[in-house]
């Protein structure tokens, strides 16, 4: 798996979360993740995992009228979405462990 | 639409780039409609915060509209109907100008080749189109590939002409009763295409190429004349009608 690909399903995960705890449009999404610390991304990278992200059926959208300028599409998540986010969540803890792990064992003076 | 004033122009043509890029690709035109609305939105509010174009959509265009395209499927049917649509269409222009010339008659090689011609100029098109979006040329290089891009079909159709001429294969002779009813089946086309594409621009240019040739030969003027002053008429009918018909879009 290259760096990217890597990046792509971490923020898949991300994504997932940040529409479980609010119904956000794209422009509001992208700027949740930047004050994450994402802020290196350019911001239409979003769009493309979200289409795919609706293609699978992970989320939902609904067009809303905003007070300026055209209808904003919003995204939810589906049962399906939640069930993703779940296994990403398990996932990416046993990887942050097992990474933790090496980590402290492998770099630290005492050992051997 | 509303909004689109607010828009810088490098946002702006990015957005058109991006909606050709995606047709190109033989995409559907509600998804295109569809995430170019979504990226509309993001880019409005983005420049109102101060951000530059390159922040949300990336240092290359060009991979960015290809990332988008790949999520999207191609959707043959409206292709298919948009290939008919220009063959068929371009099929009825040779045909009404041969059916002033008497009943009509094709050779196999004159119908498929002029199918296969069309196909060509087609995808020769889209992928000068995809092209031209996805690399920033100065506007004079655009102008010369689309010269290209005019001349070669021109070329091919000359071209099979002059093979028609040469190699013999079998004629298709369509009778009375045949040309009657390949005419009626073209003006109903045409019609149907004119009502569906809500432009009337194919009927009406096709009528002011044929129908001053058509009446000056009824004339007794001398020949030269006749041709002179039917080509005027051609091309000063379809000024006419494009002088009117922008008036008309501008005011609705």
């Amino acid at each position: 798996m290259s760096t990217t690909q890597m990046m792509k399903g971490i923020l898949d995960g991300c994504l997932l979360a940040i529409i479980k705890d609010k119904e956000v449009y794209g422009y509001e999404l992208a700027e949740r993740l930047e004050r994450y610390g994402f802020d290196a991304l350019s911001e239409g990278t979003i769009y493309p995992l979200l289409m795919r992200m609706q293609k699978e059926e992970l989320v939902t959208s609904t067009r809303k009228k905003s007070t300026a300028g055209p209808k904003r599409k919003y995204y939810s998540l589906t049962s399906k979405g939640e069930q993703e986010l779940d296994g990403f969540i398990r996932r990416w803890n046993d990887l942050q462990n097992n990474v933790n792990r090496i980590l402290e064992h492998e770099t630290s003076s005492d050992e051997f | 639409m509303p909004g689109k004033t607010e828009l810088s122009t490098k946002s702006r043509e990015f957005l058109e780039d991006l909606r050709v890029y995606l047709f190109s690709n033989g995409k559907n035109s509600d998804d295109i409609q569809d995430i170019v609305e979504e990226l509309e939105v993001h880019l409005m509010e983005a420049e109102k915060e101060g951000k530059s174009v390159e922040k949300i959509i990336g240092h290359s265009p060009k991979e960015y509209m290809e990332q988008l395209s790949n999520e999207l499927a191609a959707d043959y049917k409206s292709w298919f109907k948009y290939v008919m649509l220009i063959i068929l269409g371009s099929f009825s222009f040779s045909l009404a100008n041969d059916l002033f010339e008497g009943t009509l008659s094709y050779s196999v090689l004159e119908l498929i080749g002029h199918v296969v011609l069309g196909v060509i100029f087609i995808f020769g098109m889209l992928m000068t189109f995809k092209y031209i979006v996805g690399n920033k040329l100065s506007k004079w290089k655009e102008l010369s590939i689309f010269f290209v891009l005019g001349i070669i079909p021109i070329g091919l159709f000359v071209g099979l002409t002059y093979i028609n001429r040469a190699v013999e294969t079998p004629m298709i002779y369509f009778g009375t009763a045949g040309t009657i009813l390949t005419a009626v089946i073209t003006v109903v086309f045409l019609i149907a295409v004119s009502w569906w594409a809500k432009t009337w621009v194919l009927p009406i240019v096709l009528t002011m190429l044929l129908l001053p040739e058509y009446l000056f030969r009824l004339t007794a003027m001398v020949q030269e004349t006749q041709m002179i002053l039917s080509t005027v008429a051609s091309f000063g009918g379809i000024g006419v009608y494009m002088f009117i018909d922008s008036k008309m879009n501008k005011a609705s």
